[in-house]
């Protein structure tokens, strides 16, 4: 009551002060680029209550009491702010034109070369969840990643191999640092996997080409994770599985949180109850570790990743020299530790730094020999964003790979020890300008200096996107790689020899709109430099040069729908390849054996409300892939037959902290042939027999169990299947 | 004399004076605007008052659930996606203004419902945990306060109808924020007080009156 009595006297004294303090009017009309005028933006006197909203025809009019300089303020949604500052008098039947955002949903997209799993990507086409409900995949990320196109279906190898270049081409990060060993170790025949968790990460980028300048020592492809910045909430998993079993636990505090989680996998159960084609002494046996730390600053967040694995098995496998087979063994322990800042020093300077550290240490035993193999690598890296304008944006960095690699090879009266250094040291430096909504490009450009070879190169980068209609855009990119050769070679040899080199050039297209995506890419890629060797096998007695070359072009499609028909989504992917290379000891250009001609994927999930059940479905065919048959005159002169697999899944939410998961793959136990191994001496006949190489079983089937103990009990990974 | 010290007093007054009553004339004229429907307009007045006023977390909060209340209705996606990002920079606005606020904690869970809504495919996952701390962190720092009751309790109906079970358990929980209600003194003028009727009709919706 006192309040309003106050009031009536403020408001006395208004009225009659009012009248003797003058007032301006404001007013104009606020228009977009192509004369439109538009309806609701806020107009108003910066720092003041003095403002209106525009009407239909864009007009807008107001009064105040300010006097002098004043900043009058336009804003509306998918506009740029408009100010402009002027004296108040000044500020009468103004015409306004609006800058549209350039930041908003709308605007051209560089795309070429790169697909996107994450939630905030506009050109994503996967989303996260998929790397976990892709039937063929298996909860490995690697495995949702094949079903993409650019990739090849290698099913006995389980690593990336994209467009043409075999898996070694293809470099992973976590959140912007290096991983120096993304698989896990496994010998012939037997897919591997990637090491980490799919849970930890929310963006995945896997480029088949065109990227970035920020990364380099990759011919054909990079992957790039980026780990979750804040844990949903505080709880606490458990996996109970045919193979093993996992643990994990999540903390929050005010600015900080930490996930734990472990895992054990043994294939000795499952083995004894369905035996495959080998003959394990000692069954595949993983035992593995993560943790995440995050820190939360004022104006950043500190992460801090640690990985442990170990890994030991031994088997005998069948072969066509060897009567009694080849036994293999091998231990295998795996450290990997990643740290990355990214915060702001200014409103308009970002900056990115880390470091990573590797350790890798793999004993084998095979023929009686033991071989040990000891990695240490170092990834250092710091970039600084600039930000000129919402058009304008620059990005400067260095980093430094230090490799240090030794291995010990002993048997009866051997015992050598080699390795090598290999330290490289890059800067680069990319601007992003986007013109307008509908046309953008990104110029960059890498140098890196190898002490190994004390050779340095110079890889340009650039790409440029245009829109061509309300949903759809055309890129086109082009870009020199560098990559130092594989630790198989460099093991060997250092002198005399230098990076190898891919251009790449590709044209893509895109379309986007209503849960669906259409994309074509064309691309060819040049190789240069490639390693040659003359021995059967890379060692220390051959020769090596760098005069391999080749190339490998093609066009992918991809196609997702999740509109059409209800609760199913889907996704088919088409590659076509053409690649021929002279490297290694290859006699003459040929297809390697990892590549071929056609692949496809396709992908579809069946939501049933009822059963409160998701249907999983995929189906992978690759044509055939080359060997050489040593019975007739060539080389890689003849193709297997073609591959075809159909896995299935179902994920049951049994409450809604609890899953019971299905799967199988190859579920129609399609007979699949990955090569043949010919024997290496001749018959009486002068023929050389051989033996089909063969996956290791033709099926796998997995029950798993999930429960996520979460403070309230209603949070579950999958509960939005 | 007399001229010039009633000036003086008008110029004084009209100092102290404007910093309250434009604010609260603002206020007024937004949520009047807003009742009669015309929550753009609305909208565009609390931003202004925002600007105008960078300490007071209320004038971003209502900027903020004008444009969340209106995503939950809005079929364009186009819209609402930009609208749903504006929401989120008043919320970060009214966020840091007034940390710990369960107000401001229960209208950024609305806001991820809204985008869970948009497409529960992408934003299930991610979003459903926070919403449910939101909400737990919410009922710890107010276990009072009706709108913290009802939101929490709107959620967890949502997933038991989800997973086809019963929702009757938390009519109780509905019942409790009818009765808050009743009795709920907002801390101040302007000050959240809303949600009185939506209660009523969640729970005609699960049949908590039979």
């Amino acid at each position: 009551m006192k309040l309003s009595y106050l009031h009536l006297i403020l408001g006395f004294f208004l009225f009659f002060c009012g009248n003797s303090i003058a007032q301006e009017t404001i007013s104009g009309t606020v228009l977009q680029k192509n004369g439109q005028p538009i309806f609701g933006a806020n107009v108003y006197l910066e720092g003041t209550y003095d403002g209106a909203s525009t009407d239909e025809n864009g007009r807008f009019s107001f009064e105040t009491t300010e006097t002098g300089i004043q900043t009058l303020v336009i804003s509306y949604v998918t506009f740029e702010p408009f100010m402009m500052a002027a004296d108040v008098s000044q500020l009468k039947d103004l015409a306004l034109t609006l800058r549209e955002d350039v930041n908003s949903l709308d605007t051209v997209v560089i795309s070429a070369g790169s697909l996107e799993a994450s939630d905030n990507s506009k050109v994503s086409v996967l989303k996260p969840l998929d790397v976990v409900t892709t039937a063929s995949a298996l909860g490995d990320f690697v495995g949702a990643l094949q079903t993409l196109p650019g990739t090849t279906t290698v099913a006995e190898d389980g690593r990336l191999f994209v467009r043409g270049g075999d898996a070694g081409e293809t470099q992973i990060f976590i959140d912007g640092i290096r991983v120096f060993a993304p698989y896990t170790p496994t010998t012939n025949n037997i897919p591997t996997r990637g090491r980490y968790s799919p849970f930890l990460f929310d963006g995945i980028t896997f480029s088949t080409g065109g990227y970035s300048a920020e990364y380099g020592q990759a011919l054909s492809s990079v992957l790039l994770l980026n780990t979750i910045d804040e844990p949903d909430q505080e709880k606490t998993e458990i996996a109970l599985m045919t193979v093993g079993g996992g643990l994990g636990n999540t903390q929050k505090w005010e600015n900080r949180s930490l996930s734990v989680n472990a895992s054990y996998i043994n294939l000795a159960p499952y083995i004894a109850a369905f035996p495959d084609r080998n003959d394990w002494q000692k069954p595949f046996e993983t035992f593995a570790g993560e943790t995440v730390f995050r820190n939360k600053f004022k104006n950043g967040l500190l992460k801090l990743y640690a990985a442990f694995d170990t890994t030991n098995f031994q088997l005998t496998q069948e072969d066509i020299n060897f009567s009694e087979g080849v036994n293999f063994q091998l231990k295998n322990s795996n450290f990997y530790t990643n740290a990355s800042y990214s915060g702001e020093l200014s409103s308009d300077l970002k900056i990115e730094t880390g470091g990573s550290y590797a350790y890798g240490n793999t004993k084998v035993g095979v023929f009686g020999s033991d071989i040990t193999g000891i990695e240490n690598s170092v990834h250092l890296k710091a970039k600084l964003r600039k930000r000129f304008s919402n058009r304008v944006k620059l990005s400067v960095g260095a980093e430094q790979f230090l490799t240090h690699f030794t291995e010990n090879f002993h048997d009866t009266g051997v015992d050598v020890d080699y390795g090598f250094n290999n330290n490289i040291s890059a800067v680069f430096a990319e601007t992003d300008v986007i013109f307008s909504k509908k046309f953008a490009i990104k110029v960059g450009a890498r140098g890196e200096y190898s002490e190994l070879f004390e050779q340095f190169t110079f890889s340009p980068r650039t790409s440029v996107a245009y829109k061509t209609g309300k949903n759809s855009q055309l890129s086109v990119a082009y870009g020199d790689f560098y990559q130092q050769p594989q630790q198989e070679i460099l093991k060997f040899q250092q002198e005399e020899l230098k990076a190898e080199k891919t251009q790449h050039y590709i044209l893509n297209y895109q379309y986007t709109a209503n849960n669906r995506i259409f994309r074509a890419e064309a691309y060819r890629k040049q190789y240069d430099n490639l390693v040659t060797f003359n021995t059967e096998m890379a060692g220390f007695d051959s020769v090596y040069a760098n005069t391999g070359d080749g190339f490998a072009q093609g066009i992918d499609f991809f196609w997702r729908d999740n509109e059409s028909i209800k609760n199913v989504d889907y996704w088919v992917s088409y590659s076509l390849l053409d690649t021929e290379r002279l490297y290694r000891n290859y006699p003459t250009a040929a297809t390697p054996s990892f590549a071929n001609t056609h692949n496809v994927s396709v992908v579809a999930k069946y939501w049933i409300d009822d059963w409160k059940s998701q249907i999983g479905f995929s189906y992978q065919y690759g044509s055939g892939r080359t060997y050489t048959n040593p019975n007739t005159p060539g080389f890689l002169q003849e193709k297997t037959k073609d591959f075809n697999s159909v896995s299935l899944n179902w994920a049951y939410l049994l409450s809604p902290q609890k899953i019971l998961y299905f799967s199988i793959n190859n579920a129609f136990a399609f007979n699949n042939v990955n090569g043949y191994q010919y024997s290496s001496t001749a018959d009486a006949n002068g023929n050389f027999n051989r033996r089909t190489l063969r996956p290791a079983a033709d099926q796998f089937f997995f029950v798993g169990f999930f429960w996520t103990i979460s403070e309230d009990g209603s949070d579950n990974q999958l509960d939005n299947l | 004399m007399m001229k010039s010290i009633l000036i003086i007093t008008c110029l004084l007054l009209s100092v102290m004076a404007t910093a309250q009553t434009k604010y609260e004339q603002g206020m007024r004229k937004a949520f009047e605007l807003w009742e009669a429907g015309k929550p753009n307009e609305a909208a565009n007045i609390f931003e202004r008052i925002a600007q105008a006023e960078p300490d007071n977390w209320l004038p971003p909060y209502y900027v903020s659930q004008i444009h969340v209340f209106q995503s939950f209705s809005e079929k364009d996606k186009e819209k609402l996606v930009p609208q749903l990002k504006t929401a989120q920079d008043f919320l970060n606005d009214a966020k840091a203004i007034s940390k710990n606020n369960p107000e401001i904690m229960v209208l950024e869970a609305q806001m991820l419902t809204a985008w869970i809504v948009f497409d529960g495919q992408k934003y299930g996952m991610t979003y459903s945990g926070k919403i449910s701390e939101l909400y737990n962190k919410a009922a710890q720092i107010a276990p009072e306060n009706p709108r913290v009751v009802l939101g929490k309790a709107e959620w967890d109906i949502g997933a038991a109808k989800w997973f086809g079970k019963s929702t009757e358990a938390y009519c109780e929980d509905l019942k409790r924020a009818e009765t808050l209600f009743a009795t709920f003194t907002p801390e101040g003028e302007f000050y959240p007080q809303g949600g009185g009727s939506r209660v009523v009709q969640v729970m005609a919706e699960n049949n908590c009156n039979d």
